[in-house]
């Protein structure tokens, strides 16, 4: 054969290469037992590359809709299945009757709606609605969930908006001064004041079923355990936890020497925040106060609360980190230079923004930041994150995406106004509350796949 | 472990016949092996590998012999895996023709080798990696077997993650 090859010239050589190079060449998925051959896809991780491999041959298309190499997918792209988080598509009209497709899970089906929607947040998506306000009003709070949209303003107003297209739905009137602390869970609402009222809602029927006295000072910070109590935080330095089926008065939680400017709750536990420059731990049930947090040399602006720790942010520039159980501090977060306003606690990450335009990412088991990201020219105003993002909003009036892993800044979400007020996002949906214009700008925008 | 029981040599016969004489610590790269090995206790027996032919054994003593010290992979790494993790040594090695690569592969599943088997399947995960399809058929020499409406209705169904 040597011979033979020796003895031929350059063209019939390359005829022969190309005659012999293509039998050299192994189909590799196909003829390797079928586990061999998941495993190898097991080893892409780019959505692209499998689709475009499943456009190879009959036989690579049916391997690559085996479930296991799209599940693996979901897992390498922590797109977890959250069935309550993801609802179903409404089966388009074009597609194959509802039945066959509602009924069964499929992660190639799962993977593809939570690839558009991740691209869409980077750099697609819509905007589905945008409400330009007739009056002047600066907006408090804002709560976004299961079907509303509730917006607090300083000029009395509660309005309300549907989650899934955006549109208007009622305004909530009669408070007599500015609303500044609002939470709903189902129909129910609870919003607090200027006005020193707390009162009880049922969004349902807009009925103001209770209104609550007894606070002498607006009220300036208000949870909801579950639909039967809720805490409200005053200027008048108490809180008080209401029973709000019935409308009374359960506990006056005194203590605080100046006001609470904010809580939270966890099961039984409030905690709160105030001007005092301590945090105090709070059993629901009895009133009884069970730890002062003290430390901060200013006062406490935010609080988080995840059942065991508790983040305070102070003007003294610094976040501490206290155990619930025993009341101690744990940790002093140092690195902001001025008024750390904004706190999010998720398992061990915590997330600050701050007057000073920073937004730091800590890592709590060690106490330690992890990400630096000076994200405005002005105070961070609000910000939301995910595992996968965080979303900030500014008096500079922008708003912005980063991406919680690397710090790195993805976009801006919306053109900017002249500050941010309010923003909240969930998976597909994310609503901005800002002055642009000089006037008061709700808008919604949708991340979710289209289907065509 | 003593220096000569370290010295200790295994003997592993290929599909052909050929006799080969490993080190212990290299042969129990292998988890087939070293449980073999376990049950069988001293034995100056040569293990028949029927499912391996001799230049693919050599190749793969040449990797026990050059990993017979790495540590025990863990399940966790198992996540992180991506094929982009293939040292120099390892990327040599498996710079080999198609069917070779083929047989390491069977090869590596055979013997229970997990850290071979995942560096034969990223390469072959790499030859997939960033092409058309019209490559993909050309690196392994794949017929294209869909008619012009099936091919047209999967390039619609993966319309979703081009161009993004």
């Amino acid at each position: 054969l040597a011979e033979l090859l020796n003895s031929c010239n350059t063209e019939q050589l390359v005829f022969v290469s190309n005659y012999i190079s293509p039998r050299l060449k192994r189909d590799f998925l196909k003829d390797l037992p079928i586990e061999l051959s998941l495993h190898i896809l097991s080893f892409i991780n780019d959505p692209k590359t499998l689709s475009r491999a499943s456009s190879v041959s009959k036989f690579w298309r049916s391997l690559l809709n085996d479930e296991f190499t799209w599940k693996n997918l979901c897992v390498r792209h922590h797109f977890r299945r959250r069935s309550s988080a993801v609802p179903e598509l409404p089966p388009s009209p074009t597609s194959e009757s509802p039945s066959s497709r509602s009924n069964k899970f499929s992660y190639k089906d799962h993977f593809r709606r939570r690839y558009i929607v991740e691209s869409n947040w980077k750099h697609g998506g819509r905007t589905l609605v945008t409400h330009i306000s007739p009056d002047i009003g600066v907006v408090t709070s804002l709560q976004m969930c299961q079907s509303y949209i509730v917006v607090g303003m300083d000029n009395k107003k509660i309005h309300i908006f549907d989650v899934s297209d955006g549109k208007y739905i009622k305004t909530l009137s009669g408070h007599e001064g500015g609303v500044w602390a609002l939470q709903y869970i189902d129909e129910v609402l609870v919003s607090g004041g200027c006005d020193r009222e707390v009162r009880v809602w049922d969004i349902d029927t807009s009925k103001c079923k209770h209104i609550l006295h007894g606070h002498t000072s607006t009220v300036r910070s208000l949870k909801m355990k579950d639909k039967t109590i809720a805490v409200s935080g005053s200027r008048d330095a108490t809180l008080r936890v209401w029973n709000i089926e019935e409308g009374r008065l359960l506990h006056l939680l005194a203590g605080h020497q100046a006001s609470v400017r904010c809580m939270e709750i966890f099961g039984d536990i409030v905690v709160s925040g105030s001007y005092d420059c301590s945090a105090r731990v709070w059993d629901i049930v009895t009133g009884e106060c069970l730890h002062v947090l003290q430390g901060h040399y200013s006062q406490i602006y935010s609080i988080a609360f995840d059942g065991e720790k508790i983040v305070t942010g102070s003007l003294d520039s610094t976040a501490r980190v206290w155990s619930r159980q025993t009341g101690f501090c744990l940790g002093v977060l140092q690195g902001h230079t001025s008024l750390v306003g904004q706190l999010q606690l998720h398992e061990s990450i915590l997330v600050t923004g701050g007057s000073d335009g920073a937004i730091r990412i800590w890592d709590l088991d060690t106490n330690r930041c992890v990400q630096h990201i000076a994200a405005h020219d002005n105070s961070v105003t609000c910000l939301q994150f995910d595992e996968k993002r965080i979303v900030s909003g500014g008096n500079d009036g922008h708003v912005k995406l980063w991406d919680i892993e690397t710090g790195d800044f993805i976009r801006e979400m919306t053109s900017a106004g002249n500050a941010v007020w309010r923003l909240a996002f969930q998976e597909t949906k994310a609503v901005v509350l800002l002055q642009r214009e000089g006037k008061t700008v709700m808008e919604v925008l949708d991340f979710d796949a289209q289907e065509s | 472990m003593s220096t000569s029981n370290e010295q200790k040599k295994v003997k592993l016969t290929s599909s052909e016949g050929t006799e080969f004489q490993v080190e212990r610590s290299v042969a129990e790269r292998s988890v087939l092996l070293k449980n073999m090995l376990e049950d069988v206790g001293e034995n100056d027996m040569a293990i028949p590998l029927p499912n391996v032919n001799g230049p693919i054994l050599t190749k793969v003593i040449d990797y026990c012999t050059h990993h017979r010290n790495d540590p025990v992979q863990t399940h966790d790494d198992d996540l992180k895996k991506t094929s982009e993790d293939i040292d120099d040594w390892d990327a040599e090695f498996c710079k080999v023709d198609q069917g070779t690569l083929f047989e390491l592969i069977l090869a590596a599943n055979y013997l229970d080798i997990k850290p071979l088997l995942d560096l034969t399947c990223k390469t072959v995960a790499n030859m997939i990696k960033n092409k058309s399809p019209d490559e993909i058929r050309a690196t392994f020499n794949i017929q294209n077997d869909f008619s012009p409406e099936e091919e047209e209705q999967v390039r619609k169904e993966n319309e979703w993650c081009e161009e993004r």
